[in-house]
């Protein structure tokens, strides 16, 4: 059988109900692929473009923006001092890496888990700030589900660098690592 | 395994639940009975929400969270939680 006709069965069972249908391979991996590329060049890009315009100063998002929202509590730990030097080093720096982990394919699952986090702190304090006045469904939480999807599909084993991680001694031996790839 | 199979559901019914809840169904709702949108311009006839906005990013941040302590038990258990052993879709050369 031709690679274009190759098709798999999901079989399964939701909300109590027989789940049965046909996915066609070569889409399901093409589609992984560039869901991984661009939601990752999408943060690779935030990150570099901060670094290139160094020093990067969180504190209008951490100790502005984020307070009087429902993650102000916890983001505003970081809004002074220590915690805010930190942000400002580990935000870019972040982005990067989850950006590069996205695009290369390597650690995925933990890159797309980091890209939802950050999501998560946009989708809140950009949507409360503004009134949700686009409505709740924003291309943050679009782009939070999507990480969600590239993790749980572990799209990274699709011509990515996970494809041969997971086949190392190390990650291959330890459950927890395993988890953290493709 | 047993821990695991309820654990996914758990997190796959209540997590995806309370997002479902906080954007799909609360927008449903809002957009039959209440607004479907909040509109406080300058001018603009304003209408209230029945479901307080922050209620509502309340309930889908629940859901997250949900999917995140799942993501994280998973993780530091060593349990995958799916059907998923690093085998299914590869990458070969086509024949």
């Amino acid at each position: 059988m031709a690679a274009s006709d190759t098709v798999s069965s999901v079989e399964t069972q939701l909300l109590g109900r027989e789940v049965s249908f046909a996915v066609s391979q070569p889409w399901l991996a093409y589609w992984l692929v560039v869901m991984r590329l661009v939601s990752g060049w999408w943060l690779l890009h935030a990150g570099l473009d901060k670094l290139a315009s160094w020093p990067f100063d969180a504190s209008w998002f951490v100790g502005g923006a984020a307070a009087g929202t429902s993650l102000g509590p916890f983001l505003t730990l970081f809004s002074d001092g220590l915690g805010l030097a930190i942000t400002n080093v580990a935000v870019p720096v972040g982005q990067v890496l989850i950006g590069l982990g996205l695009v290369f394919g390597a650690f995925t699952r933990a890159a797309a888990f980091f890209g939802a986090l950050l999501m998560t702190f946009f989708y809140f304090v950009n949507g409360e700030t503004g009134g949700w006045a686009h409505g709740l469904v924003t291309g943050e939480l679009l782009g939070l589900l999507i990480y969600g999807m590239i993790a749980t599909l572990g799209a990274g084993r699709v011509l990515g660098v996970d494809a041969y991680l997971a086949r190392t001694e190390l990650i291959g031996s330890s459950p927890r690592l395993r988890r953290l790839v493709g | 395994m047993g821990d695991t199979v309820t654990a996914g559901t758990v997190a796959r019914y209540v997590g995806g639940g309370l997002v479902l809840v906080g954007t799909v169904g609360i927008g449903a709702l809002e957009m039959a009975l209440g607004a479907s949108h909040p509109v406080s311009g300058e001018g603009q006839i304003e209408h209230g929400t029945l479901v307080p906005l922050e209620v509502r990013s309340y309930v889908i941040l629940a859901g997250l969270l949900v999917w995140g302590a799942y993501a994280a038990y998973t993780t530091l258990t060593g349990t995958t939680g799916t059907a998923d052993s690093g085998q299914g879709v590869g990458t070969r050369r086509a024949e």
